[in-house]
């Protein structure tokens, strides 16, 4: 470990070979290892008694249980190891693609540190340095080997931080996400808020039926359903079945499977049995022209579902697409929300509804979101 | 230690009371402190690791005067709670007036159950002392009806000094939370290590207290100090025991950078604030420009990132809050809106402390900043509380976020003598 760290990590090959020999150097002894069903894991999280066949959702890291007793001296190596490796990359990644820089990453690294130690435990005991501390041990939520591997995969392979701890927190929750669901963005959260503005004030509206298309992780389907406290319900929709299986764990977890129904499928087609009878309708959908995949940044690039990303030639095909379905979907009054890339997509939309739809909405306006950029466009169904 | 305690306590509150200045402090520009009489009563409960009690839990006898002043308020409120259910009772009166009478009768309600149970235990002591006078022969009896007097006239003190507690000056901000600030003063790098200690140890106090305690932001400085750190401190009643930490605390040590063991003097400044939502300060949506950082590019889809800084800034007032590591956006937007509530709320009762009487300015846990408050002298192992001139050897303890109740109680006891000052005055 003291040759590791005396390289201070300047060159990323030397490390690589340097890494090879650590797997066997810092294996704990198996007598460690409490054996655990690996079933039990999942299975407390799910209210009925047997956990599901298939499992194609991983467990993020903050949910698993806390069985991998570490010594304290051991989990401190780690970390000022993954600290000086995330020290060494400096600005290149922002430099190079709009990454992040070494003040991020070392406060992922906390957050990594936060989700995979027990609870009850402070992680700042990380820096306490003491006789007594070589003696304690903390019980993890994943081997330590596993941790070095987790932080070589965010600094080597730009594996999002997200995909890393298996979750991410959005709003005032905490969704879990996995390769296949897109992770669910900041700018996003405001959406919630538009809903939430406009149901205040029109009680038809909350006890309607409401549908986040694209739904992904379930973000936005599951911040819309507690802004109707009950009253009306949510239909989510994605394409993909790994989202699905996701997002369906994360409505549960919220106890709203008697709220929000799941349901795979394109954009309209699983809808047909609420044509014209919603209240609501919201959607992120994929709005990022093919020309820009390329060049994206890494986390995003390497690793996000291009499904939710693509949206074809200037990122537009699938907004329109929505917007020439809402009228249908819409009842009278129905409220309809979608976030773009933009004010140049915003406007697009905007000129699209006037002169297609013409008669279709009204108050059809941009909103912008906290940076300042027109990234929503909201309307209401005639 | 018992009996010594209560012997101690008694005395303590009969010099209390006899002391002419509880009127004669008004015009002394400010109320005498008592740091004798305190250190001598602390330092007893301290040698005995007991903490101390408050003025209503000591049953002391109240002076004659106090008593006489009391029951003109008691008799004051008596006849407003009667003429308010006089005009409730009219036939004529309309919602608003009536939900108006309606408030302030509750508001009422609790000192008038207090008076009301006072009149009648003082009506029970006169009925058992004109039986004392009617039979002063008969033995049985007399020991009867004596016991019964004592037991009447101890209820009498209890109601008494409950009542005195209800009337004297409360600061409704002493139920709420509280956003702590510490900031590293003169002293350079070891000001920094000592903010650290001492935000450390209101984080394990607030622990063992069972408060939430949330940092809102830590300034590093180089050596694992801070020049600068906050916290947002949730529980009940934090900001009636924290507020009396406001002000300069010293520290003299020998600092780690020291090669020549020689002792320095830094030191730290210390702010409490109550917290405050939304309502309390009247904040509208209008007044508020919510930042975040924008990424180079369009953001959006188009990036993944854990930087969801946002910066909120109060247009009226130009203050501005800036929130960083919490893991979504909402809560770092959330947690400025709670600091910038609290830093509102504070210039709001500024204002109205400067409007108010100047008696209460001069009191304990006003919040002067610039006070220096505390002295923390490491090669003595002790510290020292220079209001109530307290002294505790018990520094690492109280570094631990142990001890601090023993300063916190005297500090408490003082405002309520204070407060007790302050009724006799405007009465």
């Amino acid at each position: 470990m003291e040759e590791l760290n005396s390289h201070g990590t300047r060159q990323m090959k030397v490390r690589l070979t340097g890494f090879g020999g650590l797997s066997t150097f810092i294996r704990p002894p198996l007598h460690r290892l409490k054996s655990t069903p690996c079933a039990l894991s999942s299975s407390v999280l799910f209210s009925s008694s047997s956990p599901p066949a298939s499992q194609s959702h991983q467990v993020p890291l903050f949910l698993r249980v806390p069985k991998y007793a570490t010594p304290v001296s051991d989990l401190q190596k780690w970390y000022s190891w993954a600290s000086d490796l995330a020290a060494s990359v400096g600005s290149t990644f922002l430099v190079s693609d709009n990454g992040p820089d070494s003040s991020l990453l070392c406060r992922e690294l906390r957050w990594l540190l936060e989700d995979a130690l027990q609870e009850d435990i402070d992680p700042s005991l990380i820096h306490q340095v003491g006789v007594n501390s070589a003696q304690r041990e903390v019980n993890l939520k994943t081997g330590i080997e596993d941790l070095y591997k987790l932080w070589i995969q965010r600094i080597e392979e730009r594996r999002p931080f997200q995909y890393i701890v298996g979750c991410e927190h959005w709003r005032d929750l905490v969704l879990c996400v996995q390769e296949g669901v897109l992770i669910p963005r900041p700018e996003t959260e405001i959406i919630i808020d538009l809903v939430a503005d406009v149901i205040s004030s029109n009680r038809g509206l909350k006890e309607g039926f409401w549908a986040d298309l694209g739904t992904g992780s379930g973000a936005i389907a599951i911040g819309t359903a507690r802004a109707l406290g009950g009253c009306g319900n949510v239909i989510a929709t994605d394409l993909s079945p790994v989202a699905v299986k996701v997002a369906s764990f994360n409505v549960q977890r919220y106890g709203l499977q008697g709220v929000v129904e799941v349901r795979e499928g394109s954009w309209f087609e699983p809808l047909k049995d609420v044509q014209g009878k919603l209240a609501g309708l919201v959607s992120n959908p994929p709005y990022i022209p093919s020309e820009n995949i390329p060049g994206l940044q890494a986390e995003v690039g390497r690793h996000e579902p291009k499904l939710a990303l693509d949206g074809g030639v200037d990122g537009m095909d699938h907004l329109l697409h929505l917007c020439q379905g809402a009228a249908s979907m819409l009842r009278t009054g129905g409220f309809f929300a979608l976030e773009t890339n933009g004010e140049k997509q915003s406007k697009l939309i905007l000129d699209y509804m006037e002169k297609e739809h013409r008669g279709t909405f009204y108050n059809a306006k941009a909103v912008p979101d906290f940076a300042g950029v027109l990234r929503f466009v909201t309307a209401f169904r005639v | 230690m018992g009996m010594n305690r209560r012997f101690l306590l008694k005395n303590l509150m009969r010099a209390v009371n006899q002391l002419d200045p509880l009127t004669s402090c008004v015009t002394a520009n400010r109320p005498i402190r008592r740091p004798i009489l305190l250190s001598a009563f602390y330092n007893a409960c301290l040698s005995a690791r007991r903490s101390c009690s408050t003025v209503a839990e000591l049953q002391p006898q109240l002076s004659p005067d106090l008593l006489k002043m009391m029951d003109q308020r008691l008799s004051a409120i008596e006849q407003r709670s009667a003429c308010l259910q006089n005009l409730m009772d009219r036939p004529d009166i309309s919602q608003t007036e009536y939900s108006r009478i309606n408030k302030e009768l509750r508001k009422l309600r609790e000192s008038m159950e207090l008076i009301n149970e006072l009149r009648a235990k003082q009506k029970e002591i006169d009925g058992l002392n004109s039986m004392v006078k009617e039979c002063p022969d008969d033995r049985d009896m007399l020991d009867m009806v004596n016991e019964e007097l004592r037991q009447a006239m101890t209820k009498e003190k209890r109601l008494q000094n409950s009542l005195l507690k209800s009337l004297l000056p409360k600061d409704d901000a002493d139920e709420r939370g509280c956003i702590l600030e510490v900031r590293a003063g003169t002293g350079g790098e070891e000001a920094s290590l000592f903010a650290m200690d001492i935000f450390r140890m209101y984080e394990r106090y607030s622990h063992k207290k069972g408060w939430k305690f949330e940092v809102v932001d830590i300034m590093e400085s180089g050596l694992k100090g801070c020049k600068e750190a906050s916290a947002a401190i949730s529980g009940a009643g934090v900001y009636g025991k924290l507020k009396f930490e406001s002000g300069v605390h010293r520290v003299q040590r020998v600092p780690v950078t020291e090669k020549s063991g020689r002792i320095h003097t830094s030191a730290v400044s210390v702010a409490v604030l109550p917290q405050a939502d939304q309502v309390d300060v009247h904040l509208r949506n209008e007044d508020l420009r919510i930042d975040t950082y924008r990424a180079g590019g369009a953001g959006g889809q188009h990036v993944n990132t854990t930087n969801s800084a946002v910066r909120v800034t109060h247009i009226p007032s130009g203050i501005i809050v800036s929130i960083q590591d919490e893991r979504s956006q909402h809560m770092n937007k959330a947690k400025a809106l709670k600091v910038l509530c609290a830093k509102l709320y504070e210039i709001e009762r500024s204002r109205i402390d400067l409007e108010r009487s100047k008696l209460r300015s001069d009191q304990i846990g006003s919040g002067d900043r610039s006070e220096r408050i505390r002295t923390y002298n490491f090669p003595q192992g002790r510290v020292t509380d220079h209001r109530v001139g307290i002294t505790s050897h018990a520094i690492d303890d109280i570094l631990m976020g142990e001890d601090l109740d023993v300063f916190v109680d005297a500090l408490l006891l003082q405002q309520e003598m204070d407060a007790i000052a302050s009724f006799s005055a405007n009465q």
